[in-house]
C-alpha cells in the first residue's frame, strides 16, 4: 500500500543572502505516515514548523528530498492543483507567496477532488466560545473519511495538551531544525526536548 | 425540498482557498444560523449565495432553480434579498424614502421620475406596511441619519423587506448594537419568521441559540458542523464554554 505521507531526506536551509551562503536556517526531515491518522505537532516558535507544512504543501520549495501524498511527489503537481492533495489552513490571513519554478503544462496532475493531507497552523483554542469542540468533531470527521490531519499547536495552556492528548493519535517534535516523529502522547513525554518545552505545562499537569 | 441550496461550493482567490466545499440548505419558514469565527469564510460565502463572488466551483439552487453565476440584481429580482455587514442607507433621506427606493414598484417607474414618488399614495402605503413590520411605524420622516443605531438595522432589513423577498440573508445583524437594542432586533427577527425564510450570519451565538432552527459552524472555509441549537450545545466543549450556561 502507498503510505499517505511520504517525506524523504527533505531538507530546506535558508542562506543570509544570494550571494553570501552562510546558512541562517535548516531543517531537516524524514518520516512516513502510513494510516489516515491525526498527529500533533509541536515545537518552540522558530523551530520551523510552518515550514514543515508549507514544504508538505507544496508552497515552499526544498533544498533536497521529496514529500509524497499517496505516492504523488507534491513538489511536481500542478500549482493549481495542490491544494486537491495537501491544504494548509494558516493561523493568520497573509499567506507568502513563493514563485513556481516550472509552468504548469509541464507538471502533474494531482488525480484527487478531495485533500488527501490537512495542516492546521495553530488554530485558535480558547474556551471562551465553543468552537474546540466542533474542531475536534471536525478533525475526527476528516480522518474517518481516510484524511490525514496534522495538528500544530503551541500549547500555552493546560487544556491545550488535553486537547492534544484527546484526539492525537502520534506525534511529531520539530525543534531547531529537527524533526522527530513519536507514536503516542506518553512517547512524546519521554522525549526530554519535549519535557523541556512543555516544563511548566506538565508541572501543572501534576499537581 | 429546500427553498434554497448551496452544492459543493469552492471559492478560490488567486492560491488562497477561501472555501472549500461547502454545502447548506436553507429549508421554506426557517431561521438557518451560520456562525464561525473572524476569517472562516462566512461572509465571503454569504457573497457567493446571492451573486456578489462567483463560485470557483459547485452550484446554487434557489427554488429549484440553478442561480449559480447569476448577477447579484437577478438574485435579488427572484426572491433573495440581503443585508450587509456595514449598513448601506441613504443617510440624508427620511426612513420612508430608504424604503420605497427598494420597491420594486419604484424600479418599474423608473421612466416617470416626474412624479412626486415619494408623496404617492400607493408607495407611501407599501412602504408603511413594511415599516411596521420593522417596528418603525411613526418614525417615517425622520432622516435615517438621526436614527438611532438599532433602529437603523431595523431599518437595514427594512430595505431588504422591501424587495418582497421570499428568502432574506442577514450578514451580523447585532454588529454593534447593545443587549436591549440585541433583544429588540430578536423579538423583530422572530416576527419576521412567519412570513420570510431567514438566514443570518451572527456572531453572537447567543442570539442564534435562542433563534435559529438550524444552525452551521463555519470555519476554515467549511462546514465543520450543523445541526439544531440543542444538538450543538451538548457538544462537551461547548459545555464547558461560556455558552454551556445557556439554557
Amino acid at each position: 500500500m502507498v503510505a499517505m505521507l511520504s517525506v524523504e531526506n527533505l531538507q530546506k536551509t535558508y542562506f543570509k543572502g544570494r550571494f553570501d551562503r552562510t546558512p541562517t536556517f535548516s531543517l531537516k526531515a524524514d518520516f512516513q505516515i502510513e494510516e489516515p491518522s491525526i498527529v500533533g505537532m509541536m515545537g518552540p516558535n522558530g523551530s520551523g514548523k510552518t515550514t514543515l507544512f508549507e514544504l508538505i504543501t507544496g508552497s515552499n520549495s526544498p533544498t533536497g528530498g521529496t514529500v509524497r501524498v499517496q505516492g504523488k511527489d507534491i513538489h511536481k503537481i500542478r500549482t493549481d492543483q495542490r491544494d486537491r492533495l495537501a491544504i494548509h489552513y494558516h493561523q493568520s490571513y497573509q499567506v507568502r507567496s513563493f514563485r513556481s519554478l516550472k509552468p504548469n503544462f509541464m507538471l502533474q496532475r494531482s488525480g484527487s477532488d478531495y485533500p488527501q493531507v490537512h495542516l492546521f497552523d495553530e488554530p485558535q483554542f480558547n474556551t471562551q466560545d465553543g468552537y474546540i469542540g466542533f474542531m475536534l468533531d471536525f478533525f475526527r470527521e476528516l480522518r474517518n473519511q481516510g484524511r490525514l490531519v496534522f495538528l500544530c499547536v503551541h500549547p500555552n495552556e493546560r487544556f491545550h495538551l488535553e486537547i492534544l492528548q484527546e484526539i492525537c493519535e502520534q506525534f511529531i517534535f520539530v525543534q531547531k531544525g529537527v524533526v522527530t516523529q513519536h507514536s503516542s502522547y506518553e512517547d512524546i513525554l519521554n522525549y526530554q526536548p519535549a519535557r523541556d518545552y512543555l516544563g511548566d505545562l506538565l508541572e501543572a499537569r501534576a499537581a | 425540498m429546500a427553498l434554497f441550496e448551496a452544492i459543493n461550493i469552492h471559492k478560490r482567490f488567486g492560491s488562497r482557498v477561501v472555501l472549500e466545499d461547502i454545502s447548506l440548505s436553507f429549508e421554506e419558514g426557517k431561521i438557518s444560523g451560520i456562525m464561525g469565527p473572524n476569517g472562516a469564510g462566512k461572509t465571503t460565502c454569504f457573497h457567493c449565495l446571492t451573486g456578489h463572488h462567483r463560485p470557483t466551483r459547485g452550484s446554487i439552487l434557489f427554488d429549484g432553480q440553478d442561480i449559480t453565476g447569476a448577477s447579484p440584481q437577478k438574485i435579488a429580482r427572484l426572491g433573495a434579498s440581503r443585508s450587509f455587514q456595514l449598513m448601506n442607507l441613504f443617510d440624508d433621506s427620511s426612513v420612508v424614502e430608504n424604503i420605497i427606493l427598494a420597491l420594486p414598484e419604484f424600479r418599474q417607474s423608473y421612466a416617470r421620475l416626474n412624479r412626486k414618488v415619494f408623496t404617492h399614495p400607493e408607495f407611501l402605503q407599501k412602504a408603511g406596511l413594511i415599516l411596521q413590520q420593522v417596528g418603525l411605524q411613526g418614525l417615517e420622516w425622520q432622516p435615517s441619519q438621526s436614527l438611532s443605531y438599532g433602529n437603523r438595522r431595523a431599518l437595514e432589513i427594512g430595505v431588504a423587506l422591501a424587495a418582497n423577498p421570499r428568502i432574506v440573508f442577514l450578514d451580523e445583524p447585532t454588529s454593534g448594537l447593545g443587549a436591549e437594542a440585541t433583544r429588540q432586533l430578536a423579538e423583530l427577527i422572530k416576527n419576521l419568521r412567519k412570513k420570510y425564510t431567514i438566514v443570518m450570519i451572527e456572531h453572537d451565538m447567543n442570539f442564534l441559540f435562542e433563534l435559529a432552527d438550524q444552525i452551521s459552524v463555519i470555519h476554515w472555509g467549511q462546514v465543520i458542523a450543523q445541526g439544531a441549537p440543542k444538538e450543538l450545545q451538548s457538544n462537551k466543549w461547548v459545555q464547558r464554554s461560556a455558552l454551556g450556561e445557556v439554557a
